[in-house]
C-alpha cells in the first residue's frame, strides 16, 4: 500500500472512513513508521487547533456598534450637539437684530451664512422628528427645547440627527453649495427651512438616498454607498460588488462660507437619508459622526467602518477582504482637483472603475449645467 | 413553534459558539443564530438540521440579513434564559487576550473555505454535513480540514514566536 495522505489520515482519525478504508489505514500505520509519525504529527494538529479555537470563546460582545444595546451617547456627540445649538441661539440673536427685511431680499452671501447656519442647527434638532415646524416662528423654542425631546429621545433619532448636522457642515461641494443659498433665499429663505425640497438639497444625501433606493436593481452600475466626511476633500464609497467598496478622494478648498451654508441643504433631507439607511445600517450613522467629526482622523479608517455598515451584503470586512489596498490617483481635467481610487482590488480593476466613475461624473455635470 | 424551540435547545450552543469564532462578537453572534432559527421556522422540513442550520448561518454571515425583530425578540427571551443557566466564563488576564489576539489572527489568516470547515468540524459535524453546508464534495472534507488544522497551527506558532522574541527584546 502507498503512503497515507494527509488528508486520509485526517479522515480517519476523524472517524470519517468506511470501516473497510478504517481497518486498511491502521494496518497500514502499524507497520510503516513513516505514516505512523504523520498520524502522531496530525493528532497534534487536531489537538492544538481546537485548543487554539477555544481560546476565540472569550470573544467580547458589542464590538459592532450596532449591536450594542447599551451603550451611551458618545460625550464628543453631545459636545457637538451643545455646539449646534449655542451657535442657533447666537444665530438668532443676530438675524433678529437684522430685522426682517434683509431676510427677505436676496441676501449677500454673509447673510445667508448666516440665516442658514440657523437653518442647519434647527434641522439638527430635529432631524429625527421629520415635521420639522416652520423655521421663523420660533428658533429659540425649536432649536433650544426642542433639541433635549426630540434630539436625544432615541439613541437612532440622536445619532440620525446629530450625524446628519455633521454631515451638513461638510456636505457638499462649492457650486451646490452657492446652489443652496440661492435656493434658500428665494423659497424665503428662513421660513422655508424645513420644507425646502428635497432638490434643492443637491448633491450627497440626494445620491445616497438614491443608491440605498437603488440596492441590487442594477449591479451593472457603481453605487454610492457613502460619503464619509473629511475637511478639504470629498469622499465617495462606492460599492463595485457586494462587500467590494472603492473610495474616491476628491480634494476641495474648504471655505466657511460653504461649510456652513451646505449644512441646510443637508439638514432637510438628512432624516430622509437617515431613515432609509436605518433599517439596514444602524451603524452607519455612528460610524458616519466619528467619520465626520474626526475629519483629521484616517479616511481609510472612517471609509471602512461605514462600508460595513452601509452596503448591508458586505461581510464582515476584515475576515474576508483581500489584504491590499491599491491606490490610483488622477487629475480631473475640468476641476483639475486631485482625484485618488483606492480599494482592495487590483489596480487594473481600480482603473476600469476610475472609468466608469469619470463616466458617471460626466454625466452628472451634464445635468448640472445643461 | 415547538419544533423550532427544540431546534434552538439542540444547536444555539454550538451555534452560537461557531458564530462567535467565526465572527469574533458574541452579540452579533447571537443575532445571526437567532436569525437561522427564524429561518427554520420557515421551513416546512429541514433534510438534515445540523447541516442546514450551519449552511444558512454561514450564508446569513455573508448577507447580513437582519429582520423579523418580533420573532427574534421571543428568541432572545430563550436566550438571556440559557444564558443565566450557563456558567461565565472566567475573567480574561492578560495572557488570555493575547491568546486570543493571536488566535484571532491565526484563525483570520486561513482561507474562508478551511476556516469554515475547520469551525463546523469543532462543533462537531461529520464530514458528510460540512460537505453539505459548503457545498464541497465529501472526499475533500478530509484534505480541507487537514489544511485548515497544519496552516492554522503553524500560523499561530509563528505569531507565538514572534511574540516571544518581542518579550526577550524588550526585556534584554
Amino acid at each position: 500500500m502507498q503512503h497515507l495522505d494527509e488528508g486520509t489520515i485526517h479522515s480517519w482519525l476523524d472517524g470519517s472512513l468506511s470501516a473497510d478504508e478504517a481497518a486498511r489505514v491502521e494496518a497500514h500505520v502499524k507497520e510503516c513508521p513513516q505514516c505512523a509519525s504523520a498520524v502522531a504529527e496530525a493528532r497534534g494538529f487536531i489537538a492544538a487547533s481546537s485548543r487554539i479555537l477555544t481560546a476565540l470563546d472569550n470573544a467580547p460582545r458589542g464590538v459592532i456598534p450596532a449591536a450594542a444595546p447599551k451603550r451611551r451617547i458618545d460625550p464628543f456627540v453631545w459636545r457637538v450637539a451643545a455646539t449646534v445649538l449655542v451657535v442657533a441661539a447666537g444665530t438668532l440673536v443676530v438675524v433678529r437684530s437684522r430685522g426682517s427685511n434683509e431676510r427677505l431680499m436676496s441676501p449677500p452671501s454673509d447673510t445667508a451664512a448666516l440665516v442658514t447656519k440657523a437653518t442647519a442647527s434647527e434641522g439638527a434638532a430635529t432631524a429625527g422628528a421629520p415635521t420639522t415646524s416652520p423655521f421663523d416662528h420660533t428658533v429659540e423654542t425649536a432649536g433650544v427645547s426642542r433639541a433635549p425631546a426630540s434630539a436625544f429621545s432615541g439613541r437612532g433619532a440622536a445619532r440620525n440627527s446629530i450625524s446628519g448636522a455633521i454631515k451638513g457642515r461638510y456636505e457638499a461641494p462649492r457650486e451646490d453649495a452657492r446652489l443652496g443659498v440661492g435656493k434658500a433665499a428665494g423659497a424665503g429663505g428662513v421660513t422655508a427651512a424645513a420644507p425646502t425640497p428635497p432638490s434643492a438639497a443637491i448633491f450627497a444625501p440626494s445620491q445616497i438616498a438614491g443608491a440605498v433606493a437603488m440596492d441590487a436593481a442594477e449591479p451593472q452600475q457603481l453605487k454610492l454607498v457613502g460619503t464619509p466626511r473629511r475637511i478639504g476633500a470629498k469622499v465617495s464609497l462606492y460599492e463595485v460588488a457586494p462587500g467590494d467598496t472603492v473610495t474616491l478622494t476628491e480634494s476641495v478648498p474648504v471655505q466657511l462660507q460653504q461649510t456652513v451654508v451646505t449644512g441646510a441643504t443637508a439638514s432637510a433631507v438628512s432624516p430622509q437619508a437617515g431613515r432609509k439607511a436605518a433599517p439596514q445600517a444602524r451603524a452607519l450613522t455612528d460610524a458616519a459622526a466619528r467619520g465626520a467629526a474626526a475629519a483629521d482622523s484616517q479616511p481609510g479608517a472612517n471609509v471602512q467602518s461605514s462600508s460595513g455598515a452601509v452596503s448591508a451584503p458586505a461581510p464582515a470586512p476584515a475576515l474576508e477582504m483581500v489584504s491590499t489596498i491599491n491606490t490610483i490617483r488622477w487629475n480631473d481635467p475640468v476641476t483639475g482637483a486631485t482625484l485618488i481610487l483606492s480599494g482592495r482590488m487590483s489596480v487594473a480593476r481600480l482603473q476600469e472603475i476610475k472609468i466608469r466613475i469619470e463616466r458617471e461624473r460626466a454625466a452628472a455635470a451634464a445635468k448640472k449645467n445643461p | 413553534m415547538t419544533d423550532v424551540e427544540r431546534l434552538f435547545r439542540t444547536y444555539n450552543a454550538a451555534l452560537v459558539r461557531y458564530l462567535t469564532r467565526r465572527l469574533g462578537d458574541r452579540d452579533w453572534a447571537e443575532e445571526v443564530a437567532q436569525e437561522t432559527f427564524v429561518r427554520a421556522l420557515r421551513q416546512t422540513s429541514i433534510q438534515n438540521e445540523r447541516a442546514w442550520l450551519f449552511a444558512v448561518a454561514t450564508n446569513l454571515v455573508r448577507d447580513e440579513a437582519r429582520k423579523d425583530m418580533r420573532r427574534r425578540k421571543h428568541l432572545a427571551l430563550l436566550a438571556e434564559q440559557e444564558r443565566e443557566t450557563m456558567v461565565e466564563p472566567e475573567e480574561t488576564t492578560l495572557e488570555r487576550a493575547q491568546e486570543a489576539a493571536m488566535a484571532r489572527k491565526a484563525v483570520d489568516a486561513l482561507a474562508e473555505r478551511d476556516r469554515l470547515a475547520l469551525l463546523m468540524r469543532e462543533e462537531g459535524l461529520d464530514y458528510s454535513e460540512i460537505a453539505e453546508a459548503l457545498e464541497l464534495s465529501p472526499g475533500s472534507v478530509g484534505t480541507t480540514l487537514s489544511r485548515a488544522r497544519r496552516r492554522l497551527v503553524e500560523s499561530y506558532e509563528a505569531l507565538q514566536k514572534d511574540r516571544e522574541a518581542r518579550e526577550k527584546n524588550a526585556a534584554s
